[in-house]
């Protein structure tokens, strides 16, 4: 919200700086987004007199001047023909800026002296809103009283500050220069005068020119209505269209003027009929019919439906409510009569258009906010006051009111409550302070306290809210930091989950892997790349607002964005990368989403220039930490659409599907452009929670000797390791097995390969003799070659 | 008699030169082993006439003791020496200094923990919500009713049109509050999601929520709990000040202001001048959510703050760009190893 720091002074007398003047706003909760100085590009432009004009003696077209600024007569050589002695014109002295740019200094213009320079309106920084003439494309002639020697900004105008001031969506009310006004008077420990909203009315009835019919009074609450006959369509005072070319508007006509000054000024968006153009004097305000179309003032054609709200007579749509009239009736200049909607109509209809249109105004944006009775009122006598005061035509007599009038509300509480909320007391004397200079009228009897708000302030509704404005103007600096000692003990923490998941955190960084975080959404041309099948779009979660493709679709695995950023961080040169995540998968089998769907808290591991040994032992130990290293299985997966089909394991604990492992298919790392030995992990959190090991029960270890032997084993290629150091493992006596040598040789075969294992025995109770040893292995060793064909070597 | 002179001479000699463990056993050997110089001596013993042999035979015994005592001292020597060229050819270089680091956390991580580890001290417990979220939840729940011009603070993403990417770590207030009564000390860390795009603004950020619902809660109570956040965060003499300011689901609302951690107050570029820096949004727990949850919001009151990682994380560690955050490159996660 722009507010010239001029307009305010109406209603304010502030004779503080700018700086404190902002400080105070910003300590009572009005937000300064900017202060723009509107005389800020100028500098060292004066208001002089021309003296004498002389032919320039060595240059036909230029003109040589001496002009007097005040305390000196200086040269100016000039272009303008069109200037006169006796004229005041701006000169733009030695060092000056001009608002387009220019550095003057003082100089020889074909031999002649020249001090500075006559400056047109563009210069000066001003258009015809601002100054008579300002739309001549030549030097600016100024007013005849304009003071010789003086800055040039305090003659035009722009000797002024706009503040942008940001208001809470709560305060509608300060949408508005003289809504900013009272709260600036209050900061300031000032009054806020009220605006002149005095007229005549001089002229025929309303009531007699048209009928107002409200057909739905949710979509419109309040309607008033109230002309001016005998009207003169003409230009705007100086005065008015600064004003309005300061917060960023150009001068149209009067009347137009006058309803978008009261939109500034009061914060109610009006609007100006031509009466000639209302049909049966009927102003009908109801909902669109489907299909219905209305052109408004920008011309186009738009097709409406009955969430739209019009404003018609008895044959046709004249205006789409609150948004913008209809061209078909606006102020043309022949319009003798006309009539001046104040009204508020429904926010969520107006938004809901606004953006279904793509049409937005200042009254839309402000309709938006929220309008209040009250300021429909006051709006329209405002602009009644101004049309009589620019003798725009004779106000009507009598004003059409349809719907409920803004009321006074009550709040009442006890006082005890101030300092329940906040902790502090604030003397009894200094609320009623406080509150009267909000305008709420307050007494207060014994503890009960009751608060009179006025009607524009709909924000106040119950006891929080009068506390708040207390503590707002009393000051926040009064509040004083305590520890909730008056609160009751809490135990705190997190879940066992979240700690469990920051040890996981803990081993991973120790293994050293780098913690990453993703975005939860990305596009499909990032999980078709990262996918050897396109991805089935119509399985995914889709904003339906995305910022782009890129961004639209929930992920339903970490990989894409682990790979993406892989390939980022490899095209940078980073090397040896080791990164993990812990994101969510968005899963559902219902779309569209009717309920939330389930977000699956997952763990990604990727690490590039490793071998799957080294990865697989990393992921087994971040694994560990949840299940323990018992009872973990590698089922080898063939058709993963992301890893290397001869390199890829599920991961499962028991028969629960835990995640995945393995390398990157070669054709995903080229869609990647990754040209280094890639593996990559994905763990499923609540899986293997719900497998979390049991708390550790010491066993006793046993005191009698460990027997060590050997095996080797000669076996087709694709014999798993693992199953037969299984077999063992499920032996009693067998306490560990383990793979130390995978050999291969043309000797051995093609397709055929030894496996070397150590498996240690170890009784509890006695010491073990070799024929324990072998009853015990007989049996691990026939089962092996019955079910993997490996015979001992 | 000369015999074992001459051996005890020949032998201490040979003993005296003796530069190794290996040769020093030979030569043990060569005299005192089973078929060595002595036993030869004792021998030819049978070749003295009776009445020396006792002699003979002490004196060689006398030998024996102390060429054993000789080479016992004279091992303990050379083992000495040899552990002392062992530790002389044992040395290396000593200098370097480079370590491979551990791996890194994510600087959102790492305050979110500082955050968690000072809070929970204080008994809040640490709870997380759906970042899919319904509307309910995210506006109606907190006092934000459809069409309320406060859902244009945020740049929504839906999914459904009652289904949505929440905006706000709030909602977890309502549903907190939903299934627990006071006293209530929660703080709900995670993602929210607002479209908007720029160096300070990405589209998914990370929110902390704190709320406090019980008895005599104050906004005194929530100056103090921020006060000690921000000590711990960024140094003891950092100052906290509310200005005033809206949310729905708060009255009174306040932005917190800290006093700027790099210029310590005095006005610089990080904050414009001013010398204090916005980091987030609190205020007292408006009563109509209180009632919305069906807790009595004359017995308690309750205070609630919400802020962002990122920006902590951006003024703590002065990391210029939000996008970087997300990009998560290794020399930008590397900074932040223990």
């Amino acid at each position: 919200m722009r507010v010239p720091l001029s307009w305010l002074k109406d209603f304010v007398d502030i004779t503080e700086d700018i700086q404190t003047l902002c400080k105070k706003m910003v300590d009572i909760g009005l937000e300064i987004e900017e202060v723009d100085y509107l005389g800020k590009n100028v500098s060292n432009i004066v208001v002089c007199q021309i003296e004498e004009i002389a032919q320039h003696p060595n240059a036909e077209r230029l003109l040589c001047c001496k002009v007097n600024i005040g305390n000196e007569i200086i040269p100016i050589v000039t272009n303008d023909h069109h200037v006169q002695v006796g004229d005041k014109v701006p000169v733009a002295l030695h060092n000056a800026q001009t608002a387009n740019g220019l550095h003057i200094t003082k100089g020889k213009m074909r031999g002649e002296p020249s001090f500075g320079m006559f400056c047109g309106a563009e210069e000066v920084g001003i258009t015809k809103d601002y100054y008579e003439g300002a739309d001549y494309d030549g030097v600016l002639v100024l007013r005849k009283g304009a003071e010789i020697g003086q800055d040039i900004r305090k003659e035009v105008g722009t000797d002024d500050y706009v503040l942008d001031v940001c208001v809470t969506s709560n305060r509608q009310d300060c949408n508005s220069v003289l809504g900013i006004a009272r709260e600036v008077a209050v900061a300031l420990g000032k009054t806020c005068k009220e605006p002149d909203v005095s007229y005549t009315e001089e002229s025929a009835q309303t009531t007699d020119l048209v009928t107002v019919n409200v057909q739905d009074c949710d979509i419109c609450p309040t309607y008033y209505m109230q002309g001016l006959t005998d009207v003169v369509v003409a230009q705007s005072p100086l005065w008015l269209t600064s004003r309005l070319a300061k917060v960023g508007l150009h001068g149209i006509n009067n009347l137009v003027d006058i309803t978008n000054y009261v939109l500034y000024e009061i914060g109610q968006p009006m609007h100006a009929f031509d009466y000639k153009e209302i049909n049966n004097k009927t102003i009908i305000v109801r909902r669109a019919n489907n299909g219905e179309e209305i052109v408004p003032l920008d011309g186009k054609t738009y097709s409406l439906s009955t969430d739209d709200i019009v404003i018609a007579d008895a044959t046709r749509a004249v205006g789409l409510g609150g948004i913008m009239g209809g061209a078909n009736s606006g102020i043309v200049d022949d319009t003798n009569c006309v009539l001046f909607e104040s009204a508020t109509f429904a926010r969520g209809n107006i938004r809901r258009t606004s953006r279904r249109l793509g049409l937005r105004s200042d009254s839309s944006a402000r309709f938006e906010k929220g309008i209040d009775a009250y300021t429909n009122n006051l709006g329209l006598s405002r602009a009644l006051h101004l049309a009589q005061k620019l003798g725009c035509g004779k106000v009507t007599t009598g004003r059409i009111c349809v719907g409920v009038e803004g009321r006074e509300r009550t709040v009442e509480f006890e006082t005890p409550r101030i300092k329940q909320l906040l902790g502090i007391e604030i003397p009894n004397q200094r609320i009623l302070e406080i509150l009267s200079s909000l305008n709420i009228k307050t007494t207060i009897d014994g503890t009960h306290i009751t608060c009179i708000v006025p009607a524009y302030r709909e924000d106040i509704a119950r006891d929080c809210d009068i506390i708040e404005e207390l503590i707002r103007v009393y000051g926040y600096d009064n509040i004083t930091g305590t520890l909730m000692e008056g609160s009751h003990i809490t135990c705190g923490g997190k879940t066992p989950i979240d700690a469990h998941l920051d040890s996981v955190r803990e081993v991973l960084n120790g293994l050293r892997y780098d913690e990453c975080i993703f975005y939860p959404f990305a596009g499909k041309a990032l999980f078709d790349k990262a996918s050897l099948i396109p991805v089935d779009e119509s399985k995914y979660i889709r904003v339906m607002n995305p910022i782009g493709e890129e961004l639209s679709l929930m992920n339903v695995s970490l990989a894409p964005n682990m790979l993406q950023c892989v390939a980022l961080n490899l095209s940078r040169q980073n090397s040896k990368l080791k990164l993990f995540e812990i994101g969510k998968a968005y899963l559902t089998d219902s779309l569209p989403l009717t309920k939330l769907p389930v977000e699956q808290k997952r763990i990604s591991i990727c690490a590039t220039e490793v071998d799957f040994d080294t990865f697989r032992t990393n992921v087994l130990q971040v694994v560990s930490t949840f299940v323990g290293t018992k009872g973990i299985k590698l089922v080898r997966t063939t058709d993963s659409a992301l890893l290397h089909p001869g390199v890829a394991a599920d991961i499962y604990f028991g028969d629960v599907l835990c995640g995945y492992m393995g390398k990157l298919h070669p054709q995903i790392a080229a869609n990647f452009d990754i040209n280094v030995d890639t593996y990559i992990a994905e763990l499923y959190v609540d899986e293997l929670w719900n497998n979390k090991k049991e708390q550790t029960k010491f066993v006793a270890f046993g005191k009698f000797p460990a027997i060590t032997r050997d095996f080797a084993f000669l076996c087709n290629e694709e014999v798993l390791a693992q199953n037969i150091l299984d077999e063992f493992l499920n032996l009693p006596l067998v306490e560990s097995a383990t793979l130390f040598d995978t050999y291969r040789s043309e000797q051995l075969g093609a397709g055929k390969k030894s496996i070397a294992i150590s498996v240690v025995f170890r009784d509890a109770n006695k010491t073990l003799q070799d024929n324990d040893i072998e009853k015990q292995a007989g049996k691990a060793l026939r089962a092996i070659n019955e079910k993997y064909g490996a015979a001992l070597r | 008699m000369d015999k074992i002179a001459e051996i005890k001479t020949v032998c201490l000699q040979e003993m005296q030169n003796c530069e190794s463990l290996s040769a020093l056993q030979d030569l043990k050997v060569k005299y005192l082993g089973k078929t060595g110089e002595l036993t030869g001596l004792l021998k030819s013993i049978r070749e003295l006439p009776a009445e020396e042999r006792p002699t003979f035979g002490a004196k060689v015994n006398e030998l024996r003791n102390l060429l054993e005592e000789a080479f016992t001292e004279k091992t303990k020597q050379l083992k000495a020496l040899e552990m002392q060229r062992k530790l002389q050819q044992e040395v290396v270089d000593i200098s370097l200094t480079s370590v491979p680091t551990w791996g890194a956390l994510h600087p959102v991580t790492l305050v979110e923990n500082k955050i968690s580890q000072l809070l929970t001290s204080m008994g809040f417990e640490v709870l997380a919500g759906p970042e899919i979220e319904t509307d309910y939840y995210n506006f109606q729940a907190l006092n934000i009713p459809a069409d309320h011009p406060a859902r244009d603070m945020q740049d929504t993403f839906y999914i459904t049109d009652s289904i949505l990417l929440r905006t706000q770590t709030s909602p977890m207030q309502a549903r907190l509050m939903e299934q627990k009564k006071p006293p209530i000390k929660m703080i709900c860390p995670g993602k929210v999601f607002r479209s908007d795009s720029d160096a300070s603004h990405s589209p998914v950020f990370h929110q902390i929520e704190g709320l406090v619902v019980d008895e005599n809660i104050t906004l005194c109570d929530l100056k103090g709990t921020l006060e000690y956040l921000a000590a711990n965060l960024f140094g003891k003499d950092t100052q906290v000040r509310f200005r005033p300011s809206y949310f729905p689901f708060t009255e009174p609302s306040v932005e917190v202001d800290l006093t700027c951690s790099n210029c310590g107050g005095k006005g610089c570029s990080l904050c414009k001048g001013t010398g204090w820096i916005e980091v987030l949004g609190a205020g007292m727990v408006n009563p109509v959510v209180l009632e919305n949850c069906g807790i009595d919001s004359n017995k308690y009151t309750g205070y609630a703050f919400g802020l962002g990682v990122e920006r902590i994380a951006m003024i703590k560690y002065g990391i210029p760009d939000i996008r970087l955050f997300y990009e998560n490159d290794q020399r930008f996660l590397k900074q932040f190893v223990k």
